[in-house]
């Protein structure tokens, strides 16, 4: 008995050094650098957004890796300051209007891509989702032009449809994976037992599709949330600002380390917990239609 | 209830035609079947009766009026799809109240009918479940609830039982015909399990490549095949066909095999009289040959054969036994009493009173005429032509 058992444990702890290859060290290594170049700059930021006033301007001292006397003043500054709070409920409204604003023109365009076959219906997605195809800045002057003459430079309404311009095609390729993955089937069965076709997409099709088109609106959420280019030139010369223009602004004027990094964890805090959220629903998304 | 009637209904998906002139009335109250093998064109019939697909060609009568072009909605027909599609997001009450709410019923009527419903498939105790909750039966049982409640013309059934398990699926078989003599309704049932089709229906209608090979009572299809296809359909273990030539013997009418010869009784002589010497293929069901120690019927030199027997395949209640010998191969049914082993020489008897002959060329029954189902009685009422 005892023999044997020696034997086994013989057997497993050779299986386990055997099981460490060079290969497999290669691999961990690029994880580990590609972890620490992930994580550096996040960690960075939360240090200075907890230092204090003497971890900063050291005086030709180095640096410390962590703050002598870690503090949450700037979190507290931030709330006392009047600007911030403004451009947060800003950003907040902002982020609501275009998402709202995409979902609502997006989810039928993307229900009639997918449910309704006609002629030219691949060139047309293409074009819907081409928009993507251009670097933004490329679309800010054109938008900006056609902005001033509409009224809605300086104005909520426009930065959130500029917005809701960009995630479009975002919210109309995640639709369609959603409804792709619904059973036509439903959608008849409703038509059958008397529903309009209407009544079908807004009864049965919307409900079902609904976790997927929520995971959709929280991506053009986030997607508004951390916009910069057309924010800025949109609102660059207004007293009205999102986050990410207030950013810049406080940028301009040298102001301390400390504040800017309190700004930025407050900008990506919803960000990262919000991707964490829906994960799960962007893959379905992304992946979904490829294993039928 | 309402009479479905098919008028030569055409349906092609591009330039493919999937059915071709289909003729077929329903009655009110009738049960009937469309049976085939996968890509026949069975669900797309039914789905056309939905109004679920355009009809390419062709009248579609539901009660006296003409359905062709109204939508699916206003059609007074319910359809149980293969997968159910129970909505995911509403309770087993909700689903089945669904119909009833689009047509506006009163809330007491309602509570009335989808209790009487869940009554009906022994749904009590699961009415605030989510579909994902219910075990496949139940799912199955929901769907009928939710197609019978709201009285529809017509009940169109899309292979309903073939995502149970057999036990199950044996069960609800009788549940159906429960069902159907409780309802009265008129039922489209599509399935293409045969054996399915013969206990559920008042009359089968067996397609094949987007036609009807025939429509009948399940004896008659059994009895009576009017084609080699629908012979080679129904029935299970499948029909033995063997190509042959009819020729003349001693006075009586003989099919050549080749290496045997088989008597045609005198019955029915008359009918392959037209056929001497021409080639046709000879069909004649498991269940009517038997082992030579235990035949039904006298074993004579134009009735019996010498074989060897091959495989042998013990159910319980009987064996199917293949045997053969210079190429020809038979299956039987056999009686487990009688010790049946493989590779022991073996004298079957063809019931050749009971057997099929149809034309080599046109599949043809030369014996049986069918009647073609009902024939559509004339003039239709036609007010929307």
């Amino acid at each position: 008995m005892a023999e044997k058992k020696i034997g086994k444990g013989m057997t497993s702890i050779g299986l386990w050094i055997g099981g460490i290859r060079p290969t497999k060290v290669i691999w961990f290594a690029g994880i580990v650098m590609m972890l620490l170049m992930v994580l550096a700059p996040v960690f960075v930021m939360v240090k200075y957004s907890i230092s204090d006033r003497s971890s900063v301007v050291t005086g030709g001292l180095p640096i410390p890796l962590w703050p002598y006397h870690p503090t949450v003043e700037q979190f507290q500054g931030l709330a006392a300051m009047d600007t911030f709070v403004v451009s947060a409920f800003t950003s907040v409204k902002v982020a609501l209007l275009s998402a709202v604003i995409s979902l609502v023109v997006g989810t039928p365009a993307a229900y009639a891509l997918v449910r309704f076959r006609f002629r030219g219906m691949m060139v047309l997605a293409t074009l819907l989702i081409s928009a993507r195809l251009f670097p933004d800045i490329v679309s800010v002057v054109p938008i900006v032009e056609t902005f001033i003459r509409l009224r809605l430079v300086n104005t909520l309404l426009g930065v959130a449809m500029a917005h809701a311009l960009l995630s479009m095609p975002y919210v109309i390729f995640i639709a369609m994976g959603v409804f792709e993955t619904i059973p036509r089937d439903l959608d008849e069965q409703a038509q059958v037992l008397g529903a309009s076709k209407w009544h079908s997409f807004t009864r049965v099709m919307l409900p079902v599709a609904l976790p997927g088109l929520a995971a959709a609106a929280i991506y053009v959420f986030l997607l508004s949330w951390d916009e910069f280019i057309l924010a800025y030139f949109l609102l660059a010369f207004g007293n009205v600002s999102t986050l990410p223009v207030l950013l810049q602004k406080v940028l301009s004027w040298t102001p301390q380390h400390n504040l800017l990094a309190a700004i930025s964890v407050m900008l990506s805090a919803p960000v990262i917990l919000f991707t964490f959220m829906v994960q799960k629903y962007m893959q379905t998304g992304a992946t979904a239609g490829a294993v039928k | 209830m309402a009479t479905v009637k098919l008028r030569s209904i055409s349906k092609e998906f591009g330039a493919s035609e999937v059915i071709r002139n289909l003729d077929l009335v329903v009655d009110h109250g009738e049960f009937v079947t469309l049976v085939g093998p996968s890509g026949c064109g069975k669900t797309t019939v039914l789905r056309m009766v939905a109004g679920l697909e355009v009809i390419t060609s062709g009248h579609l009568y539901i009660g006296h009026v003409l359905a062709n072009h109204i939508p699916p909605r206003d059609r007074g027909v319910s359809m149980v799809f293969q997968s159910y599609a129970l909505f995911p997001h509403m309770t087993v009450s909700e689903n089945i109240a669904f119909g009833l709410k689009i047509k506006k019923y009163a809330r007491s009527e309602m509570l009335k009918r989808i209790d009487w419903a869940l009554n009906l498939l022994n749904l009590q105790g699961l009415e605030s479940r989510l579909p994902r909750d219910l075990s496949g039966g139940q799912r199955q049982r929901v769907a009928f609830a939710r197609a019978v409640v709201v009285e529809p013309e017509v009940l169109l059934l899309d292979e309903p039982l073939s995502n149970l398990d057999a036990t199950l699926r044996l069960k609800m078989r009788i549940e159906l015909k429960r069902i159907h003599k409780k309802l009265g309704a008129t039922i489209i049932y599509v399935t293409h399990d045969q054996i399915e089709a013969m206990s559920l229906s008042d009359r089968v209608a067996i397609m094949h490549e987007g036609k009807l090979a025939q429509v009948g009572t399940p004896k008659e299809v059994y009895n009576a095949p009017g084609n080699a296809f629908v012979a080679g359909f129904i029935g299970n273990p499948a029909m033995n066909f063997f190509n042959g030539k009819i020729v003349r013997r001693d006075g009586g009418l003989f099919v050549d095999l080749g290496k045997f010869e088989l008597s045609i009784p005198e019955s029915l002589c008359k009918k392959c009289q037209s056929h001497l010497a021409r080639e046709v293929s000879l069909g004649i069901r498991p269940e009517h040959i038997y082992d030579k120690r235990a035949s039904k019927i006298e074993s004579l030199p134009g009735n019996t054969i010498e074989m060897v027997t091959d495989v042998v395949e013990p159910l319980g209640d009987r064996d199917i036994v293949q045997v053969n010998k210079d190429g020809i191969h038979v299956t039987l049914l056999l009686d487990p009493e009688i010790e049946t082993k493989p590779n022991k020489p073996m004298t079957i008897v063809f019931d050749m009173a009971r057997c099929h002959i149809f034309d080599k060329e046109t599949e043809k029954s030369i014996i049986c005429t069918p009647s073609h189902g009902k024939t559509l009685e004339e003039p239709l009422l036609s007010p929307l032509e």
